[in-house]
């Protein structure tokens, strides 16, 4: 392998790579979101436990909606993400619509993450610390507000470094979805080693692209992780509440005295 | 008229009866002590009259109302304010912001107003200092009177206090008895689990003694203290005051 070949096949074929970053990066940060989404949802639906006040009509909603998550999650982690994409991808092409690469691309990616954010979230919520559901609860809210306001929040903080891995194995994941024949980076690759015969440059190129994807990847998640850990002060204290706090104090004065 | 009334309440876990036909009142503006050995079903007795548990057997009248056929608990527990042995504050939020959720959410309270409230509470707990700070630089005698003040901020009308000072290292103990014995001169109705004895004497207008879910004894606290009537209450006693003589 030469150096001297790599970086010819750099500056010869480098549109063709931008365009394979563009597609990967398009596809596994969408992939992650949209996986969040709907792992907060089928992982919060997880979580629920449901009180003694709780209706008939909702235990059974509850059981069935656990059946039908634990089915959803099951299948899309115990099958590999490469045959999802052929399967979903030419089922829905010839049985429903004849749909775009890229939107089934973007889809296959986000219900494969969304399995595997559900169980994320679901470990999450219950590692918050029960007292905090109680307080809330103690205070009168209902359990939809407790979890909005309190639970969820801690349990994304909690999770934080779990839903990240998601977007560095997405970045690297997304490479499976070449399959189905859309411009990600492995899909440009194959055709830029194909036509210059340089294998192992290419690909060596190629795996540098990753790397450094997935590098500045880390580094944004880990800022993004000390801001969310660090919440010294998230209300910023307006002069109303300078001058509340002396009329406060003058009250309280005024009964003490 | 009693405010609580506590009649021959059974409780068990899992076939364990950890309550067994308790029964005691508690007037307004009244405060109890509920003292007694760990696991005798205090902390439980507490839970059970903010329904965090409920009960097998017996009832539980509150301002006259039997709640375990409340059907809007959350509008009940807005009466009943809690405060735990670990604090519980939401650590996802400052100081104030922690005190303003429930009264935004629960109550319906502008933003502003649930600040004001807030403020005047953590103000009467010393603590509006540190209305912006974040919960994790706080010390445990600093967090429970922010717990208090977020208790307060909803007007409760009867105050449950676990061990509110048994997570405390002993020199925090003090503030935070201070803020709940204020809180008993302006005749809030409380009842206070604590190991505290020498409070328990003071600030008490009733003393419960149990153990083993059982109550063994009830009365004013001087003759709880000096004259207890049960054997098993006398040998606490003994021991609590000798440990706690040994350790001055």
């Amino acid at each position: 392998m030469s150096l001297k070949k790599c970086l010819e096949i750099i500056a010869r074929y480098y549109p063709s790579f931008l365009l394979g970053i563009r597609t990967t990066l398009l596809v596994s940060l969408s992939g992650t979101l949209i996986g969040l989404l709907i792992g907060l949802l089928v992982g919060g639906i997880r979580a629920i436990r449901l009180d003694k006040t709780a209706s008939r009509f909702a235990r059974i909603l509850k059981l069935f909606s656990d059946i039908l998550a634990r089915i959803y999650i099951e299948i899309f982690r115990g099958t590999p993400m490469m045959v999802q994409a052929v399967f979903i991808y030419y089922f829905i092409y010839t049985n429903v619509i004849r749909w775009d690469k890229m939107v089934a691309a973007v889809f296959v990616i986000s219900i494969n993450t969304g399995a595997y954010m559900a169980e994320i979230v679901r470990s999450g919520i219950q590692a918050v610390d029960p007292g905090q559901n109680e307080a809330a609860r103690s205070l009168g809210m209902s359990s939809m507000q407790t979890m909005m306001s309190v639970v969820l929040p801690q349990a994304i903080r909690n999770a934080f470094p779990a839903i990240g891995n998601e977007l560095i194995v997405n970045i690297k994941d997304s490479s499976v979805l070449l399959i189905i024949s859309i411009t990600e980076l492995m899909f440009q690759s194959n055709s830029i080693a194909g036509t210059t015969y340089r294998f192992t440059e290419t690909y060596f190129v190629t795996a540098m692209i990753y790397l450094i994807m997935t590098s500045i990847s880390s580094i944004v998640l880990n800022m993004i992780e000390k801001r969310i850990n660090n919440t010294k002060t998230s209300l910023p204290q307006s002069d109303t509440s300078f001058s509340s706090i002396t009329i406060a104090r003058k009250g309280v004065q005024h009964v003490s005295h | 008229m009693s405010l609580i009334e506590v009649k021959n309440v059974r409780k068990t876990f899992d076939g364990m009866t950890v309550l067994s036909d308790i029964s005691f009142e508690v007037k307004q503006g009244e405060v109890v002590c509920l003292i007694g050995p760990s696991g005798s079903g205090k902390s439980t007795m507490l839970r059970c009259i903010n329904l965090l548990e409920d009960i097998d057997e017996g009832s539980i009248n509150v301002c006259g109302e039997e709640i375990g056929s409340i059907r809007d608990i959350n509008a009940y527990r807005r009466k009943v304010g809690m405060v735990f042995q670990q604090f519980n504050l939401f650590s996802n939020m400052n100081v104030i912001d922690n005190c303003i959720l429930a009264q935004v959410k629960v109550l319906k309270r502008s933003k502003e107003e649930a600040r004001q409230t807030a403020l005047q509470y953590l103000q009467q707990v010393g603590m509006i200092d540190f209305a912006n700070a974040s919960v994790s630089t706080l010390s445990g005698g600093q967090k429970q009177r922010v717990a208090i003040a977020r208790a307060l901020c909803m007007n409760p009308q009867i105050l449950l206090f676990d061990e509110p000072t048994s997570a405390l290292d002993p020199e925090m103990v003090g503030e935070v008895l201070s803020v709940i014995r204020d809180l008993a001169d302006e005749d809030m109705t409380m009842i206070i689990v604590t190991h505290e004895m020498a409070f328990a004497r003071d600030v008490a207008d009733k003393v419960i003694f149990m153990d083993d879910g059982v109550v063994l004894e009830e009365g004013d606290p001087s003759q709880i203290f000096n004259h207890p009537k049960n054997e098993r209450t006398k040998q606490f006693l003994s021991r609590i005051l000798y440990e706690n003589s040994a350790v001055q």
